[in-house]
């Protein structure tokens, strides 16, 4: 009430909130992401090595997968916080439907696709509960990521069934120019997304249904089907991290995902999308991937402890939803 | 407060008492059936030695679930509840050894001073619930794993200051876990007694009225959160007790049957519905499906689906979907 709403733009008092809120939509993402590259390269003797890069690229490879995945969520201001039990069914899905030491079956890359499957099928069962029965997303999440921690607990049987199959394992362990064919996997689901959010309905129904959904509903938009086919684009790319990890490691285990989830949504946020939706998108995902990666790997290579830099995310997300939506606070409305 | 609401819309009370009722039934039932099976697999079940492991394994869940259940009568939600109480005994553990009696108060204090931050941040700066505390989630998780080095830390020096807990029996029944309970129909009693006992269900009943009245929601969604903190640092002081050590994910595994036990004792996730006594039912059946799962011998890897399944159909028959516009 006391300031004017941020879409207008140019206005002649500017709090302190909004002037925070423009930097983080703005280019203040990318101009944080090249001061910590310069710092890090001073700091550190073997930050800007050949190798180090390729490990960097490679790290940030399934934090943006995920990231680009839970953007689609995101930007209708709703949550998904299933990630990781989904990262666990899909990865014990491929692996033992490919190559592996515990059964006969071989189907190779359809294994790997039916891991990324079960991840959107993962995501079509949340969009549908969550729009249907109109349960809050946050809800609906968490006890279907404990579904799929389970699902993978079951499948997993005490013992990691080994991937066996070695086309699918080079994906995760073989390089080409330098990196992992990993980071070029990501860079084509980057690019599948920036086509999605850009030019089909769902992208850019996400908007509007993010930024007022009573204004959606009323213009006519079939605000329940886009709503689930974004939980369906999460559920997808939480299946494909869960997957990219399995090539990775070698095994299928249920609890590939731990500690992803969190990397995840904080690269969303840092990147700019707003947690109360409407605003953002898949390319701001990568600078805040790019950032979390690189302050994840810098500051263990200057003896920081990992622990610390999840306390800090946890500050981040506070911090960015604070300030986003500081300008908003004065109004009397029921915010749960 | 709650009494202009109802009068002012009698149809609304209809369909709440309506489904109160509903919901106030089933859980029980429930429980009475869980209670049943048990004992046709296994008819030594009632015998002490059972109930006892039962009300061990229950009193920290019921000291988480009734904290969030605060949170949850004003329709938010507190997802770092049992990361504090994980991040508490991380801290019982680094104080007792030199301040004894004094750490656990010192504990209990910043765990309630991590929820009375947390609210002030949610009631203050008018953000989402869950988004502010799945921050919190990371910040205190982080914060314990780094100060205790990611390992379980032993309390040999000064576990008299909390060896009671589990030491101390009363017709050879844990007292801590009969204090709980007791906690529990204190709580029940005081908001059904006191005159601001309504004040949490106001909020979650009906907080645009109370807004567009003039009424003011901060101090009761502050202090909502901060009850979730003390009930976080209670838990903790108890889990710490069980194990004889702080660990920085002690309590982590605690967060679902806790959230599980609110909702499924008949607390509607929208807020406005349900109590203390719900949520010792909650709790009840909470323990009793663990026990129930494995008499009726289901492989114990199924509990995380079991629990995923069961809170959200709890929540789909609790929610009240008249009082909720946009579902985010």
């Amino acid at each position: 009430m006391t300031s004017s709403p941020p879409s207008l733009g140019a206005s002649v008092s500017v709090s302190p909130g909004v002037r925070i809120k423009r930097m983080l939509l703005g280019g203040g993402p990318l101009v944080v992401l090249l001061l910590l590259l310069i710092f890090f390269t001073f700091a550190s003797d073997t930050f800007a090595n050949p190798g180090n890069i390729s490990v960097l690229l490679t790290q940030l490879s399934i934090l943006l997968v995920l990231g680009v995945g839970l953007t689609f969520v995101i930007l209708l201001g709703s949550i998904d916080l299933s990630a990781e039990g989904v990262m666990a069914s899909s990865s014990l899905v491929f692996v033992l439907l490919a190559t592996n030491d515990r059964n006969d079956f071989q189907f190779g890359i359809l294994a790997a696709l039916a891991g990324v499957l079960t991840g959107s099928l993962f995501g079509l069962v949340n969009g549908i509960l969550h729009v249907r029965l109109g349960i809050p997303s946050f809800m609906v999440t968490l006890g279907m990521g404990a579904v799929g921690i389970g699902i993978a607990t079951v499948l997993f049987g005490g013992r990691a069934p080994q991937l066996l199959d070695q086309g699918l394992r080079s994906l995760g362990v073989d390089k080409v120019f330098g990196v992992s064919k990993l980071v070029f996997l990501a860079a084509l689901v980057l690019v599948i997304a920036v086509l999605i959010q850009r030019y089909t309905r769902v992208g850019r129904y996400g908007y509007v249904i993010g930024g007022d959904e009573p204004i959606a509903r009323l213009s006519g938009i079939n605000i329940k089907k886009y709503k689930i086919y974004s939980f369906v684009l999460s559920g997808t790319g939480s299946g494909l991290a869960g997957v990219m990890a399995a090539t990775q490691l070698g095994v299928g285990d249920p609890t590939i995902g731990l500690g992803f989830l969190f990397p995840a949504i904080t690269a969303v946020v840092l990147g700019g999308t707003l947690l109360i939706g409407g605003r953002g998108g898949v390319l701001r995902t990568l600078v805040g991937a790019a950032i979390i990666t690189v302050l994840a790997n810098g500051l263990i290579l200057i003896g920081v402890s990992i622990y610390i830099q999840t306390a800090v995310q946890g500050l981040v997300i506070v911090i960015a939803v604070v300030a986003s939506g500081w300008s908003l606070r004065r109004r009397v409305r029921v915010i749960k | 407060m709650t009494q202009t609401l109802l009068t002012s819309s009698p149809r609304v009370i209809e369909q709440i008492d309506w489904k109160g009722r509903a919901v106030s039934i089933l859980p029980l039932a429930v429980l009475v059936v869980l209670v049943l099976i048990v004992t046709s697999q296994q008819p030594n079940f009632v015998g002490i030695a059972s109930v006892r492991g039962l009300l061990e394994s229950m009193a920290p869940i019921l000291l988480l679930a009734l904290g969030q259940m605060f949170v949850i009568l004003t329709g938010g939600i507190d997802l770092s509840f049992a990361v504090t109480a994980s991040f508490g005994t991380v801290l019982l553990a680094l104080w007792i050894p030199e301040l004894g009696a004094l750490g656990v108060l010192a504990m209990l204090a910043t765990t309630t001073l991590i929820g009375l931050i947390n609210g002030f941040v949610i009631a203050k700066a008018q953000i989402p619930s869950f988004i502010a505390t799945l921050g919190a989630l990371g910040l205190y998780s982080g914060l314990g794993l780094a100060i205790s080095g990611a390992s379980t830390i032993r309390i040999s020096t000064g576990y008299e200051a909390i060896g009671w807990i589990t030491d101390l029996r009363v017709a050879q029944l844990p007292l801590s876990a009969l204090l709980v309970i007791v906690v529990a129909i204190v709580i029940s009693v005081a908001m059904r007694v006191l005159a601001s006992g309504k004040s949490f269900h106001a909020i979650g009943l009906a907080e645009k009225a109370l807004l567009m009245s003039g009424g003011s929601t901060v101090r009761i969604r502050i202090l909502a959160f901060t009850l979730c903190g003390l009930f976080s640092g209670l838990a903790g002081v108890m889990l710490a007790a069980s194990q004889r050590s702080g660990g920085p994910t002690l309590a982590d595994s605690l967060q679902l049957p806790a959230i599980a036990a609110v909702v499924i004792g008949g607390t509607a996730i929208t807020g406005g519905v349900g109590g203390a006594i719900k949520t010792l039912i909650g709790a009840l059946i909470i323990v009793m499906l663990r026990v129930g799962l494995s008499a009726v011998g289901v492989d114990p890897s199924f509990e995380q689906i079991v629990y995923g399944v069961v809170i959200i159909a709890a929540v789909v028959l609790t929610i009240d979907r008249s009082r909720i516009g946009v579902v985010k």
